[in-house]
C-alpha cells in the first residue's frame, strides 16, 4: 500500500502546490491522500542538513564538518523539532484567542512545508561559491529570500485553514514569533544582570 | 498533472544530488588540508609569508573562465593588493611557470610587483619549469630570484607574428575584399604579404617595447642595460647559466624560495605561509577550460592572435 502511494507520486502534489499555491496546498492535505504529516518531517530534515552544508562552504573546512553532518545534523534537526513544536503551538493558541478553532496538528503540516523553499538555498548559495561571486551577499541575500518566501507560504497557509483573510492570518502568524523573541530578549536580559550579579 | 509530479521527483533528486557533491566538495577541501606538507605545527596566524602563482600564458583576463582558477594579470594584481593591505605578509614568494604573454599584462603585473617592492615587502621569485620572456620580465621585480637547475629562462625579446596564407588562398583562388580608412588598419592581414613600411612600423613598436624590457629589468636586478644587452638577445638558457649571467641569485627550488623570503623579512624559519586556496571543482572547471579554450588551435600547443605583441618564449 505504501509502495503504491510512493510510486503513484501522489506526495509530489504537496510540494508543487506549496511552491505554486498554498492554499490548494491545505485542500490537498485534508483530503490527506496521502497523510502529509509524517512526509512533512522530511523538509525540516533536509533543510536542516543543507545549511550544514550552506555553512560549512561558507566557513572554513576542517575535521569538525565530519561532526556537524553526522551528530550536528541529528542535533540541529532535533533543536528544528523543538521549534516546530513550540511556534504552531503559539500560532494555534493565538488562533484560538482570536476565536477561531485549533488545529495544531494542520499547523505543523503547514509549517513543515513552507520550509521546503529553503532547500533550494544551498545549490543558489554553492553556485556563488564556487564561482566566487560575492559569496558572503548572496548567502545573507538568499536567507532573507527564502525566509519572506516560507514566511508568505506559511500566512497563505494559516489564512486557508481558518478561512481567514491574509492580514489577519499575517497578525496571527507574526505575533507570536515577536512574542517570542521578546520573551528571549528579556530572558537573556535577566540571565545577563544574573551573571553580573554572580560576578561581582 | 502526471508531467509535474515527475518535474518535482527530478527537481528532489537533483537537490539531492547537489547535496552529495557539496559533501565531496567539502570533504576533497579538508582532506586537501590535511595533507598539506605545511603541517599544523606552524602557527596559522602571525607574520609570515604569502605565495602568489604566476603560471601559464600571461594575459590580462586569464583563461580559465568564470569557474576556474583566476589566473589573468587583473587577478594577480588583484591578489598582490590584497597581500598588500595584509599586515601579516611581510614577504612574497612569486611563484612562476610561464613562458611570458602579453607586453601589458606583464608590465601590470611588473609594476605591482615594484610597488610591493618600495614598501618594503620581501619579494623572492621562484622558477618552475620555464620562467621565460615575460616570466623573468616579472620576475626581475622581485629582490631575489630562486630557480633550478633546469629552469627555462631568459629570452629576453619581444615577439610579433602572424601567418602569410597569401599562397595558401592564391592556391584556393581566394581573395579578400578589404576596405580600410588608413593604409597600415590591416596590418598583419594573413591574406598578403607583409610590406616594407608595415615591417619598419612594427618593428619600431617591438624595439620600444624591447628597451623597456631592458630597462627594467635592470633596474630590478641593480644592473647595467650594458651588462644585461648581450644576453638580451631573445636566447633561453636554463638555471646555471642564468646564474652566471647574474640573471638569477640562487639554484634552489620553491623550498628554498620559502626559506630565502623568511631569512630576509627576518621571519623565523617555522612563520606561517599563506596561499589562497582553490577548490576541487574550481581546479576542475580550469583545467577543463584551458583545454577547451578556442584561442589554441588543437594539436599545436600555439597561442594564435595575429594583433598582439608579445614577451614570449615559443617552446
Amino acid at each position: 500500500m505504501k509502495l503504491e502511494t510512493l510510486k503513484s507520486l501522489r506526495w509530489a502534489d504537496y510540494f508543487i502546490y506549496t511552491l505554486s499555491d498554498p492554499r490548494e496546498f491545505v485542500r490537498r492535505a485534508r483530503q490527506k491522500d496521502p497523510d502529509p504529516f509524517f512526509i512533512s518531517f522530511l523538509i525540516p530534515c533536509i533543510v536542516v542538513l543543507f545549511d550544514i552544508l550552506a555553512f560549512s562552504a561558507a566557513g572554513r573546512e576542517t575535521g569538525f564538518f565530519y561532526y556537524k553532518i553526522s551528530y550536528g545534523w541529528i542535533m540541529l534537526f532535533i533543536i528544528a523539532l523543538f521549534k516546530i513544536g513550540i511556534y504552531s503551538s503559539l500560532v494555534d493558541l493565538t488562533a484560538q484567542f482570536f476565536g477561531l478553532k485549533g488545529n495544531v496538528r494542520e499547523i505543523i503540516v503547514v509549517l513543515n512545508f513552507s520550509m521546503f523553499p529553503g532547500i533550494f538555498f544551498l545549490p543558489l548559495y554553492y553556485l556563488s561559491s564556487v564561482t566566487g561571486f560575492a559569496p558572503g551577499f548572496f548567502y545573507v541575500f538568499f536567507s532573507i529570500v527564502f525566509f519572506i518566501w516560507s514566511l508568505l507560504i506559511f500566512i497563505q497557509g494559516v489564512s486557508e485553514i481558518h478561512s481567514i483573510d491574509f492580514g489577519k492570518s499575517f497578525v496571527m502568524v507574526v505575533l507570536p514569533g515577536i512574542a517570542a523573541v521578546l520573551l528571549i530578549f528579556l530572558v537573556f536580559i535577566l540571565f545577563f544582570i544574573m551573571l553580573a550579579g554572580y560576578a561581582a | 498533472m502526471e508531467r509535474q509530479r515527475k518535474l518535482m521527483v527530478a527537481i528532489l533528486s537533483m537537490l539531492a544530488l547537489i547535496a552529495v557533491i557539496a559533501v565531496v566538495d567539502i570533504g576533497l577541501k579538508i582532506e586537501k588540508k590535511t595533507s598539506s606538507e605545511m603541517k599544523i605545527q606552524i602557527p596559522e596566524f602571525g607574520p609570515g609569508v604569502g605565495i602568489l602563482r604566476v603560471e601559464g600564458p600571461i594575459e590580462m583576463s586569464g583563461n580559465t573562465g568564470q569557474f576556474g582558477i583566476p589566473n589573468g594579470a587583473e587577478s594577480i594584481v588583484s591578489a598582490l593588493g590584497e597581500m598588500e593591505k595584509d599586515s601579516s605578509i611581510k614577504a612574497v614568494v612569486v611563484r612562476i611557470n610561464s613562458p611570458g604573454g602579453t607586453v601589458a599584462a606583464t608590465q601590470e603585473i611588473y609594476q605591482k610587483l615594484w610597488k610591493l617592492r618600495k614598501k618594503n615587502i620581501v619579494l623572492v621569485a621562484s622558477m618552475g619549469d620555464v620562467a621565460a620572456s615575460g616570466g623573468y620580465y616579472v620576475a626581475s621585480a622581485c629582490n631575489y630570484i630562486v630557480a633550478n637547475y633546469g629552469t627555462i629562462t631568459g629570452s629576453i625579446g619581444v615577439i610579433a607574428f602572424s601567418p602569410n596564407l597569401k599562397r595558401l588562398f592564391d592556391r584556393f583562388g581566394i581573395q579578400m575584399n578589404v576596405i580600410k580608412s588608413g593604409k597600415y588598419k590591416d596590418i598583419l592581414a594573413t591574406h598578403r604579404d607583409m610590406t616594407a613600411a608595415e615591417r619598419s612600423l612594427l618593428q619600431e613598436m617591438i624595439d620600444l617595447s624591447y628597451h623597456k624590457f631592458v630597462k627594467d629589468v635592470a633596474l630590478g636586478r641593480n644592473m647595467n642595460q650594458d651588462e644585461i644587452i648581450p644576453v638580451a638577445d631573445g636566447r633561453v638558457m636554463n638555471g646555471e647559466s642564468a646564474l652566471k649571467y647574474r640573471l638569477i641569485d640562487q639554484l634552489g627550488t620553491f623550498e628554498d624560495a620559502v626559506l630565502k623570503a623568511k631569512e630576509l623579512a627576518h621571519l623565523d624559519p617555522d612563520a606561517p605561509v599563506y596561499e589562497k586556496q582553490v577548490t576541487p571543482f574550481q581546479q576542475l572547471f580550469g583545467s577543463l577550460k584551458s583545454l577547451l579554450s578556442e584561442r589554441y588551435l588543437p594539436g599545436t600547443g600555439h597561442f594564435y592572435n595575429p594583433h598582439r605583441i608579445e614577451y614570449r618564449y615559443i617552446q
